[in-house]
């Protein structure tokens, strides 16, 4: 769906809630902040996210609009450096036109710098950033080379602002509808998390920072929840639903709606993925949507998964897969998109992850599809399936149009109808069978939908906690 | 007072399909998560639903209809 609007809500800002310490203070915990470096309009200090060390930087939007020159980028380069030695999080929190103008050569060569600097901490620790007012050129290049981007409701994004794109190519656009929330929640996949205020969108973050850097609760919830997920499945196999309860249920603290952190929600939602805890143990989801496009697995939809799928491995979260897919999304517009150069995408991700990673086939699992959402081939630690599952090259009635081509032309009208239904009867008894899947080592076992979150929980237990050595690149 | 906006809102098919059955009518309202138009694609059924309540203003497909990507299926007016 997409949505405009024919009023903008925005209000001139409180000027001293706009200057970096007030930011940085809703940020971290309360008293925990030291200064770490502040120049030509960028503060750095170390703090701490419920208790947990990070550090944090953020632009002046008060100087110049925020815009960064070579001494600002180099605070930003010092405390990401800082951060790898010390092996915690860093949150920057962005509100900045981009480059000095002024300062010409010296602020992009700074820029640059900048991405350097968070490129050799990719993979190494968590970045996140935080867009809380217009985000341009080497401001929005900031962002996307992190891990996270959580846009608030007044946060834009764009490499050239709306003036310069009506004078290059004619369009007339406002800042809210090229870069805001609606633009990069929906349209471009840019960030993960599309927050309400700026307040809720500094408690994501915190969220985010916890669940990763804090992978066992103290107190980890050991009895499973009385929850069958499977209640959400439809009785008719052909209908589609929404995997999000199915998620939740599976997850800890299934009505709270902390208790699934979902990223990109609104772009490609025919895959859907997120942070939540699982017994107390922090987990992945990566889940195939019926809702969106039948669950189909797209460019778009692999690459989102693929990004998710790597930043899980690079910081040690255990991946948990759940695959209802008919197979990728047929037509010449995904051909000539990419749909083998961005799918090939998924395919590496899960095959190069060494993270503890469970998937399970909730109810069918097509072709390359299946292979494509962490089929025991890839390396799965674990594959379950739930009893009326099926896994196969294709549909059962669209292998028999193939492997009964001829039989069924010759079909006289009125017996097509019998015969298609006896074959394809046939063809799910042969080969669509869970039991072939089982011979095979493909599918470990068959697990009732009641028990599956204690049958995930059990493999996480007891595989060995691992994490890849890799950085995150903003596939 | 709180000035009262309009919005409009957009339900589109976002792949090829089939238009199985229209679920509403002109001048409707519908709560988020009502179904607007059953898709038929990949031979599965696929709901297209409201996101937020709204009312529909217009419905732009028939059953039967083949849709593309994009496709305008129900306009709603949310307030």
């Amino acid at each position: 769906m997409t949505v405009s609007t024919d009023a903008s809500t925005t209000k001139p800002a409180d000027r001293s809630r706009l200057r970096p310490a007030a930011r940085l203070e809703t940020l971290l915990d309360a008293g925990s902040i030291s200064p770490f470096a502040e120049d030509d309009g960028v503060v750095a200090v170390r703090g701490r996210v419920d208790g947990l060390p990070v550090m944090a930087f953020c632009s002046d939007a008060t100087v110049m609009g925020g815009a960064l020159g070579l001494r600002g980028a180099r605070v930003i380069v010092e405390a990401t450096g800082a951060a790898v030695d010390e092996g915690c999080p860093i949150v920057g929190l962005w509100h900045s036109g981009g480059a000095q103008l002024t300062a010409g050569v010296h602020s992009l060569h700074g820029a640059g710098e900048m991405f350097a600097a968070m490129t050799r901490a990719s993979g190494r620790v968590l970045q996140l950033s935080v867009v809380l007012g217009p985000a341009a050129g080497a401001a929005a290049y900031g962002p996307a080379l992190t891990d996270v981007v959580v846009l608030a409701e007044q946060g834009r994004i764009f490499v050239t602002g709306p003036e310069v794109v009506r004078s290059v190519t004619g369009e007339r656009i406002d800042m809210a509808s090229l870069g805001g929330p609606e633009a990069h929640g929906r349209r471009s996949g840019v960030a993960h998390i599309v927050a309400g205020s700026e307040t809720d969108a500094l408690d994501r973050a915190r969220r985010i920072i916890g669940l990763v850097q804090r992978p066992r609760r103290p107190h980890a919830i050991s009895s499973a929840p009385a929850r069958d997920p499977g209640v959400h499945l439809p009785s008719r196999p052909q209908r589609a639903y929404d995997v999000r309860p199915v998620i939740r249920d599976l997850l800890d603290a299934p009505d709270e709606p902390t208790g699934f952190e979902e990223f990109q929600s609104a772009w490609a939602p025919n895959i859907t993925i997120g942070l939540g805890r699982l017994t107390g143990q922090t987990v992945g989801v990566v889940a195939n949507n019926p809702l969106r496009k039948g669950g189909c697995l797209d460019s778009a939809s692999a690459e989102k998964a693929a990004r998710f799928v790597r930043m899980c491995d690079a910081f040690g979260v255990p991946l948990v897969v759940l695959v209802d897919v008919p197979g990728y999304l047929p037509g010449v517009d995904q051909e000539w998109n990419g749909v083998v150069r961005r799918g090939a995408k998924l395919l590496h991700a899960f095959a190069e992850a060494t993270v503890p990673r469970v998937t399970v086939v909730l109810r069918k699992a097509y072709g390359g599809a299946y292979i494509a959402m962490n089929a025991r081939s890839l390396g799965a630690t674990a594959v379950f399936a739930w009893p009326q599952a099926e896994v196969a090259v294709m549909g059962p009635e669209a292998a028999v149009k193939v492997l009964h081509r001829k039989a069924l032309a010759a079909a006289p009208a009125d017996r097509y109808d019998d015969l298609l239904a006896e074959l394809t009867a046939r063809q799910v008894h042969e080969a669509g069978g869970m039991q072939r899947a089982i011979e095979l080592g493909a599918v470990d076992k068959v697990v009732e939908p009641s028990h599956t979150r204690a049958a995930i929980a059990s493999v996480l237990r007891t595989a060995a906690a691992r994490q890849g050595e890799h950085g995150n690149i903003p596939l | 007072m709180t000035p009262v906006r309009d919005i409009t809102v957009r339900a589109e098919a976002d792949l090829v399909a089939q238009v199985l059955e229209v679920r509403v009518v002109a001048g409707q309202p519908v709560a988020a998560g009502d179904e607007l138009v059953l898709l038929e694609s990949m031979k599965m059924e696929i709901p297209v639903l409201a996101e937020r309540a709204a009312t529909v203003a217009e419905v732009a497909v028939a059953a039967g209809a083949a849709v593309q990507p994009g496709d305008l299926l129900v306009l709603l007016r949310e307030r």
